[in-house]
């Protein structure tokens, strides 16, 4: 876990009753997300793909096999297989059962599942027909990897969701998602390393209506941590603490702010507790406290979100629901002081950029 | 007895909870990074030349370290020292050190200065890393298993590096509409002689991957459609009937950059697996200098006489269009010279990348091998290291040392 100072002491107690159970070799299960039915672009594709068939090919009994060489699980596979057979057919080819007479003298139409370093490539090779000097037709859709952070549908005793709320390829350190109660108008807060900016909600987007420069120590810091507190509308970073007037939607000041003296002792690692970014949720299930822990990945790696249940000591805690898979580490992780959610900041190592996520823990019946 | 265990177990979580847990990811500042490099750089400044081609990388390494900005060229310019580092001492070919920039746009370095020691030998490199006497360094593909059976920490980039075949140009500038040339006959042979796997497993113990397009998979995701498996039984047929086709007298050259082991291993590998289909091959090494060395090889007129030589061709971009696009400005100026090359628009479809491949491919002028990672040696303090990829410099200033790791703390 990475220490915050700003952490009441509670929740760090909380926190550490909470590990003291847990065993390293719990198993970290990543459910498979169903797909019942594919994004509209992936139907798209497929749909173009057996437009190409048709195209290169009379329409004849196909006998289609598919080959998953790409990171997209086995219900995408067969969903995505499920999907091209259909548009086949919809295009007059005959798809014979594997076992039948027809079968055997059905053309095989290979469909591989595959992946460059941004898309997932569908790929067919059409046989070539042996009197035709030709070579034969290869055939290639691609479709855009998008961020796969839903939780799957299935029944779980606690199911984690990722939404996003916003990226940029500033350095971000934390954000808040504020609803005025009597209007319903929404502000989102952004601190980065240098400025507060305050976006309110313009159509589909956000647009900036503030926008404070945070006064920089002579030297910039290369792991900067800040942290927004709507509630008290406050903000922290380190040695400075800024205050709205009259919230943080307002004017910001900021002030130089030495924390209280903290306790450090000897830094000590507890065999068997997740050592990562965690925070405990405000809202219980069922009686239990919800703690979410990144995973022990570096600044380096992919990272993920999964929330652990305890009752309290001595009990066992233990991991529950689903986890959420982001492509780079996970910054940030601060426990909204009310509900049961969670904001989640991410480097994105593909894009470079820094997202936003609002993590929620639903506990299920 | 139940009674004192709850005792205990109280008396822990008090405990646990006065003292800070400690985050394997929340990084430090302080220390010295030693690294150490097998080239020698003669001079920092980026408009002076190296001279060799490792010398080039090198410093490409270091400037970019030192300098903040990079101008229309992609040359490092400005001031040296507005990067994450300056530079404290130097000794051309020696040794050199950087400080860490307090004012560093981006955010102090983690660590406080940099030594980098030049001029050292492979060997030499991984006794120093065995023997804590350095953090960082690179090492070779083919001595990466052995290195980590010996316990060192090895990182290695995604493979991007391609080992290659090419064939010189011809002096009469070859027609795609004509036919077939003898050079792409003898490519087309040899393509199908050589045992990429072999040579993936035997010379390069395991680190890289059989080649068969111009892009990797992991990049372009169709190399699975240009099949690199070890030769058949009917594949060798095939190449002797090409080669009787032929028959040039003395044979093929296949000429290899003389100061690089791995192009030499490969080379004589190649030699056997082309005697194995009947064909005749020399190897041949060549000393491959100037900073220009790797642009000039495979380029019409060059000094060695070889028909056919080796070269190894590091990815500009992961981008598999951007990568292809850099890639095809080689070979049209150096195989294909002459040739005229098809239209490759600025955003390729993964279907046009296939088909460039498969274009040039098809002319056997250029005949992929193997794909070749990056690999570095690690000691057991350095944190937050990720192997840099194509486009990528070293990642320094990310980096961090582990002062509590009980091994090679200074």
């Amino acid at each position: 876990m990475r220490p915050s100072c700003r952490n009441p002491l509670a929740i760090r107690v909380a926190v550490f009753i909470i590990l003291v159970g847990f065993f390293s070799g719990v198993p970290r299960v990543s459910h498979a997300q169903a797909a019942s039915t594919l994004p509209k672009s992936w139907n798209d594709a497929v749909a173009k793909l057996g437009d190409e068939v048709a195209a290169a090919m009379s329409p004849v009994a196909v006998a289609l096999s598919v080959e998953n060489i790409s990171s997209l699980d086995a219900s995408h596979v067969a969903a995505i297989g499920a999907a091209l057979r259909e548009q086949l057919q919809h295009h007059s080819f005959a798809l014979p059962t594997a076992n039948s007479t027809a079968a055997q003298s059905a053309v095989p139409l290979q469909l591989t599942l595959s992946e460059s370093a941004g898309k997932y490539l569908w790929v067919i090779q059409v046989p070539g027909d042996a009197t035709d000097a030709k070579p034969s037709p290869t055939l290639i859709v691609s479709v855009s990897k998008s961020g796969s952070t839903e939780a799957e549908p299935e029944q779980q005793s606690l199911t984690l969701e990722g939404r996003f709320v916003w990226k940029q390829p500033e350095r971000l350190l934390d954000f808040a998602l504020l609803k005025d109660p009597a209007s319903g108008e929404s502000t989102l807060l952004v601190l980065e390393t240098k400025r507060f900016a305050v976006y309110k909600a313009s159509g589909e987007g956000w647009q900036v209506s503030r926008s404070t420069p945070i006064p920089q120590a002579a030297a910039s810091l290369r792991d900067p941590e800040g942290t927004i507190d709507s509630q008290a509308g406050k903000i922290s970073l380190k040695g400075l603490e800024c205050v709205g007037d009259p919230d943080l939607a307002g004017v910001v000041e900021c002030k130089p702010f030495k924390p209280a003296q903290i306790l450090r002792g000897p830094f000590v690692t507890i065999p068997g507790l997740p050592n990562s970014v965690g925070a405990t949720i405000a809202e219980k299930c069922r009686g239990e406290y919800v703690s979410l822990f990144t995973a022990e990945s570096d600044w380096t790696q992919s990272d993920s979100i999964r929330a652990y249940l305890a009752k309290g000591v001595p009990l066992p805690v233990r991991p529950a629901g689903n986890t959420l898979e982001f492509d780079g580490p996970v910054m940030a992780l601060h426990a909204d002081p009310e509900g049961s959610s969670a904001r989640a900041v991410v480097h994105n190592l593909k894009t470079g950029e820094y997202e936003a996520y609002i993590v929620t823990a639903t506990c299920g019946n | 007895m139940l009674r004192r265990l709850a005792v205990i177990s109280a008396l822990a979580v008090v405990a646990l909870a006065a003292v800070p847990v400690r985050s394997a990811r929340r990084p430090r500042y302080g220390g010295t990074l030693r690294v150490e490099i097998g080239a020698a750089v003669a001079s920092l400044d980026p408009d002076v030349i190296a001279a060799t081609a490792e010398e080039v990388a090198a410093k490409w390494q270091i400037d970019s370290l030192i300098f903040d900005h990079r101008d229309a060229d992609g040359e490092f310019a400005g001031a040296a020292g507005s990067g994450a580092f300056r530079v404290t001492a130097f000794e051309a070919g020696k040794r050199a050190v950087l400080a860490a920039n307090e004012e560093f746009r981006e955010g102090r370095p983690f660590v406080d200065a940099v030594e980098i020691t030049m001029g050292r030998g492979a060997h030499e490199r991984l006794v120093d890393l065995e023997l804590s006497k350095t953090d960082l360094t690179e090492i070779a593909p083919q001595d990466a298993r052995r290195a980590a059976e010996q316990g060192v920490r090895v990182s290695a980039s995604q493979p991007d590096e391609l080992l290659a075949l090419i064939f010189v140009p011809p002096n009469a500038a070859p027609n795609a509409a004509n036919a077939r040339t003898s050079s792409q006959v003898a490519g087309q042979a040899l393509s199908l002689a050589i045992d990429r796997v072999a040579i993936v497993s035997f010379i390069l113990q395991k680190t890289g991957e059989p080649a068969g397009g111009l892009l990797p998979q992991w990049s372009s995701g169709t190399a699975f459609l240009f099949p690199a498996g070890a030769p058949t039984a009917a594949d060798l047929e095939h190449a002797k009937e090409l080669w009787k086709q032929i028959a040039p007298s003395g044979g093929l050259v296949l000429g290899y950059d003389s100061a690089d082991p791995l192009e030499q291993s490969v080379a004589e590998r190649i030699v056997v697996n082309a005697k194995e289909a009947g064909t005749a091959v020399r190897a041949q090494a060549i000393p491959v200098a100037g900073a220009g060395a790797e642009k000039s090889r495979g380029a019409a007129g060059q000094s060695a006489h070889v028909d056919v030589e080796l070269v190894r061709w590091r990815m500009t971009s992961p981008l598999p269009g951007v990568a292809l696009k850099d890639f095809l400005a080689r070979i049209y100026s150096g195989p294909l010279a002459g040739v005229e090359a098809g239209g490759f628009p600025e955003t390729a479809s993964p279907e046009d990348i296939y088909k460039q491949q498969r274009a040039v491919l098809n002319t056997y002028r250029v005949v992929p091998l193997v794909w070749l990672p990056q690999v570095y040696g690690l000691s057991a303090r350095v944190r937050d290291w990720k192997a840099p990829g194509p486009g990528e410099n070293w990642p320094l200033a990310d980096v961090w040392l582990d002062t509590e790791t009980a091994s090679g703390v200074q």
